[in-house]
């Protein structure tokens, strides 16, 4: 049975618009607070490493997510270079509309860290990226950092 | 008591995030939406923005339903015939709040209550606000009618009632 009326004037109020305002703040924590700080202020990578475990975070961990272990003091510096572990070609942004270009996104694990890191790639095609191609990461001008993962560009292919 | 005792962890004090003194990041998502009315509150909404309040019968049952429905849910049939009701009724329940919609304090309490349409069926009703009377003045059964926007500021909604005044 369907419904016994339809629609026959445009001007019939059929949408009712809102809006929420749900802005937030996201503090980064203990570790990740030191981990932007050392990108936006000395340009590095640190990570944090269970020698128990012997697996370095990064992004850093305070506790092990293996052992538990207290991590705070057991800081390590991390190469800012590292592999593309996995890739994809974005061509919507985060609504969903279409990019001007496609965005190249990767998971990058940099050298002497054992997580991975999202960020985009720079300076290649993709069809030239592949599982394995060495990056490097494109830092910001120091000026230009806020202790965002945004102070660095991208991430360019290395010579191996 | 458990209030008391202290729990580990890095709490972070007001001034931290006001004067920035951690990083933070900031979103602000866009969340708007569209809420498809239907035909039933979409025509509801339309009167509204005329100054009526309009109902839905279903012969049947010969219940008159307000918010209007395309379907009684009584006989499982569509419902028959649009009416209009009276812009008045009765208070049907009610509460005394001190919070806004986002748990915020209010100084000065709103009325939300159930608000029996006259020319509805018996337990019909809206909810509205109910204004110029004091909290501890409300009493249901009341009698209340509709106070509105002037017509050139009503835009199809359900605050194009500012609220219902005892009468």
């Amino acid at each position: 049975m369907g419904s016994p009326e339809q629609i026959s004037q445009v001007e019939d109020i059929r949408y009712v618009y809102g809006e929420i305002p749900v802005n937030f703040a996201y503090t980064l924590g203990v570790a990740g607070e030191r981990f932007f700080r050392e990108i936006m202020e000395n340009g590095r990578f640190m990570g944090t490493r269970c020698q128990q475990c012997e697996y370095t975070y990064l992004p850093p961990r305070l506790y092990c997510e293996r052992c538990f272990a207290g991590l705070d003091d057991q800081w390590v510096e991390v190469s800012s270079r590292g592999t593309v572990e996995a890739f994809t070609v974005a061509h919507l942004d985060l609504e969903g509309q279409p990019l001007a270009e496609p965005q190249l996104l990767a998971l990058i694990q940099l050298e002497g860290a054992d997580g991975l890191l999202v960020h985009r790639l720079g300076q290649i095609e993709a069809e030239d990226v592949d599982i394995g191609l060495l990056v490097r990461a494109v830092f910001r001008p120091r000026r230009q950092r806020k202790g965002s993962i945004l102070d660095i560009r991208y991430f360019r292919p290395v010579a191996p | 008591m458990a209030a008391d005792r202290e729990y580990p962890g890095t709490p972070l004090s007001d001034d931290d995030v006001s004067q920035g003194k951690v990083l933070m990041v900031k979103i602000d998502p866009n969340a708007r939406y569209a809420w498809d009315a239907g035909i039933a509150i979409g025509r509801f909404l339309a009167e509204l923005k005329k100054g009526r309040i309009v109902g839905r019968r279903c012969h049947r049952c010969r219940r008159t339903m307000v918010p209007p429905r395309m379907f009684c849910e009584e006989c499982f049939r569509p419902t028959d015939e649009w009416v209009y009701l009276e812009d008045s009724g009765r208070v049907n329940t009610y509460s005394v709040s001190y919070l806004r919609w986002d748990a915020s304090r209010l100084e000065e309490p709103t009325i939300p209550a159930v608000i029996e349409i006259d020319g509805a069926s018996k337990g019909m009703g809206i909810m509205h606000l109910l204004g110029g009377v004091k909290p501890e003045d409300v009493q249901m059964g009341m009698r209340v009618k509709a106070v509105w926007k002037p017509a050139r500021q009503r835009e199809g909604s359900i605050l194009d009632i500012r609220y219902f005044r005892p009468y």
